[in-house]
């Protein structure tokens, strides 16, 4: 352990004595600290939704979108609301028709039709569509129940509309499709992008660690150590401790400097935090593969903004997993984002703990377990390579 | 006395080629033993062998009886390596490269900072201590690579071409402070392609070529394999029979001939000799214009063994 605690120690200090580093410690978390909150934080991000329909239901979700804080366009046909989306001047659309108004009207179940981009703005709109939505048939619900009771529809929407303002909101979706809305459910400001970001982040800046174990090894030092009473196994674990914490710094400065600058809502700390070491470990471990198989610090910088991108795609990190399909969805288990982006998922939309993150916990702790000795093994293959 | 090194039938590939290739050697306590051979002749990879860093293809390196190689984490507190090429950080002082090291041996403060002070001292380097190492010269660098294989009083010191790329007074002082390590009891084991240096330091050597050991022995012994000897030219006029007489009935004189101007001898030990020699010339009334001394060196073993020269 003193042995694993000195590596680690002497790579910090080298680290903390090249000034440049500073930018990639706090100067440039800090602008992902800006971008996320001005992307995803409380203020910022209103949707823009377009209504297709004039009838009174029409006139209700449009109403109830801009009570949920949506720029709502009306009129239209689908086609034109299409290209409008397509083309990035609005997020999402809500076709209303005749005929789903009639059946609105009498008390029949609705299916609308919602029409959104694929970008992370238009999930957000259409969560506050799917919530809207879901308001404007409860309120239905509840008018047609009194309806039902005997009193007449005036003084049903009256007596609805005072109870309304004191009871409870429910935010649940009941129109419109299926598993995505459910999926997004409860992540009102969408601080799933900040949490892709922050695993996409961690994960190339811990790559940075292979050419910390490369210039080890250049010197001569790692020989040295090696010489001595210490194993390969004390070696990379001495090396990615260090990197380890350098990259959980970043990643809880950004957590933290999003969360009190923007609001940004990272759920249970204990639990965000947990995810945070176990993803922080496994990239720190994937550094010292790199590290010890690769003999040029030029070529493991370039594989490693490479592979750190490709995984983090796979991951989720840029395109929600959601959105995957289900053989990509099965490929992309062997990233640690993958991982880190349901855990999170968990803690953040479903206000999951610790104990709810158990088994991708699990799973990130196997992965370094498995990718430790891997690197330990590679490095003591490498003594017997001319560098 | 048990040796505190002993390689058994060592071999080493790389693809084809052996690098190292059936050697077989022993140092005792005490004792500093040179393996003498040009570039790439395998002493770097025998020293890793030795030092734990490779496996044997075959045979086995044994410190004070137990098997050293990569798994032997116990066995490698014995050893103190100072690598051919600079093993240090230059982004941290010579105290902290020290203290590192010395914390990788299991060293503990305050023992530590005390032996980093000791090793300062020895290596030369206190008033530089606090200095980065890439502020250093070659020499200081060279010295603080050596210091860091002190640190923890090894009972075996292996040193690769530790004077290689340095100026003659460092060399002068690395090669003191080897003289003074072996003086105390350490067994040495010097690699090195300058054959004054194995001359100077080592008790015992052992000339290295394309991974064989071609000979071992004494430096005495060694010379001895060429069937040269010593030699003293005395150049001068006067009375050269009469000084040839007198020069026969010297100790350690062999044989003495001469011509018109020159008495030439072959003696056992040249240096001791000059002096003797000189003087009973001249009470042999022979006026000396110069004193020529050779000597066979391992230079001349190595082109005996090898048919090459050591240096190419
Ligand atoms: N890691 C390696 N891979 C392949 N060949 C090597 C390696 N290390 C050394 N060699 C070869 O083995 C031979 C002995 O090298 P080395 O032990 O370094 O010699 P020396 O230290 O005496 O100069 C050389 O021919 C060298 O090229
Ligand atoms: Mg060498």
């Amino acid at each position: 352990m003193t042995a694993v605690l000195a590596i680690a120690g002497t790579g910090l200090r080298r680290f903390l004595r090249d000034r440049s580093n500073y930018f990639f410690v706090f100067v440039f978390p800090l602008l992902l600290v800006v971008l996320i909150g001005l992307q995803f934080g409380g203020e910022g991000g209103e949707s823009r939704a377009i209504v297709v329909g004039g009838s009174d239901l029409a006139d209700q979700v449009a109403t109830g979108l801009e009570d949920g804080g949506a720029t709502v366009s009306r009129g239209g046909s689908v086609e034109d609301a299409q290209e409008t989306i397509a083309r990035g001047r609005a997020d999402a659309a809500v076709v209303v028709t005749e005929a789903d108004d009639a059946a609105f009207g009498a008390g029949e179940p609705v299916e609308l039709d919602v029409v959104a981009g694929s970008s992370t703005q238009a999930l957000a709109a259409r969560q506050v569509v799917s919530v809207e939505l879901g308001r404007v048939g409860n309120d239905q619900r509840g008018v047609l129940s009194l309806e039902a009771a005997g009193i007449p529809p005036d003084e049903a929407l009256a007596a609805f509309d005072t109870v309304a303002a004191v009871g409870p909101t429910v935010a649940r979706s009941t129109v419109g499709d299926d598993s995505l809305d459910e999926a997004f459910a409860g992540l009102g400001q969408f601080d799933l992008g900040a949490a892709q970001q922050v695993s996409l982040f961690v994960f190339l800046a811990s790559l940075a660690g292979a050419a910390s174990l490369i210039q080890s090894r250049q010197l001569g030092v790692t020989r040295r150590e090696l010489a001595g009473p210490v194993t390969t196994t004390q070696v990379v674990a001495g090396e990615a401790l260090g990197r380890f914490v350098v990259a959980f710094t970043q990643g809880a400065y950004i957590v933290a400097g999003t969360a009190v600058l923007f609001g940004v809502d990272w759920g249970d700390p204990v639990a965000t935090g947990a995810v945070l070491v176990a993803f922080c470990a496994v990239s720190a471990s994937v550094a010292m593969v790199f590290g010890s198989l690769l003999d040029s610090v030029n070529v493991a910088s370039g594989v490693g903004v490479g592979v750190g991108l490709v995984v983090a795609a796979l991951g989720g990190s840029m395109l929600p997993l959601e959105l995957f399909p289900d053989n990509l969805l099965t490929v992309s288990a062997v990233t640690p984002h993958h991982w880190a982006y349901e855990a999170y998922a968990e803690i953040t939309r479903r206000g999951g703990g610790v104990g709810d993150v158990l088994p991708q916990l699990g799973v990130l702790a196997l992965m370094t377990a498995i990718l430790l000795p891997l690197g330990a093994w590679l490095l003591r293959r490498s003594l017997a390579r001319a560098l | 006395m048990a040796a505190v090194l002993a390689c058994e039938g060592l071999v080493r590939r790389f693809g084809d080629l052996a690098a190292v290739d059936d050697v077989s050697f022993t140092i005792a306590a005490g004792e500093t033993y040179g393996l003498l051979g040009p570039n790439g002749a395998g002493k770097t990879t025998t020293i890793s062998m030795v030092a734990g860093l490779l496996d044997p293809d075959v045979g086995v390196a044994r410190v004070l009886g137990d098997p050293i190689g990569p798994a032997a984490v116990d066995v490698k507190r014995h050893i103190g390596l100072v690598p051919q090429e600079l093993a240090i950080y230059p982004d941290l002082t010579g105290r902290e490269n020290l203290a590192f090291f010395g914390r990788l041996q299991g060293m503990r403060k305050p023992d530590l900072e005390a032996r980093v002070d000791e090793v300062l001292e020895v290596i030369g380097l206190v008033d530089r201590a606090g200095d980065l190492a890439k502020e250093y010269s070659g020499g200081m660098k060279r010295r603080l690579n050596i210091g860091i294989g002190l640190l923890h009083q090894p009972s075996l010191l292996v040193l690769d071409e530790p004077t290689v790329g340095v100026d003659p007074q460092s060399r002068n002082a690395i090669l003191e402070s080897v003289e003074a390590l072996s003086g105390e009891g350490m067994a040495v084991l010097y690699t090195t392609h300058y054959m004054e240096e194995a001359e100077r330091l080592c008790d015992r050597i052992a000339i290295i070529d394309h991974g064989r050991l071609q000979a071992e022995g004494t430096r005495d012994e060694l010379l001895r394999l060429t069937g040269e000897v010593d030699r003293i030219d005395l150049v001068g006029s006067g009375d050269l029979g009469a000084a040839a007489d007198a020069l026969r009935g010297l100790s350690g004189v062999e044989r003495v001939a001469h011509d018109g101007h020159t008495v030439t001898l072959t003696v056992h030990d040249a240096p001791t000799l000059v002096a003797p020699v000189v003087s009973t010339a001249v009470a042999a009334r022979m006026s000396l214009a110069d004193v020529e001394v050779s000597r066979p060196d391992l230079e001349s073993v190595f082109l005996h063994l090898t048919g090459r020269a050591l240096r190419d």
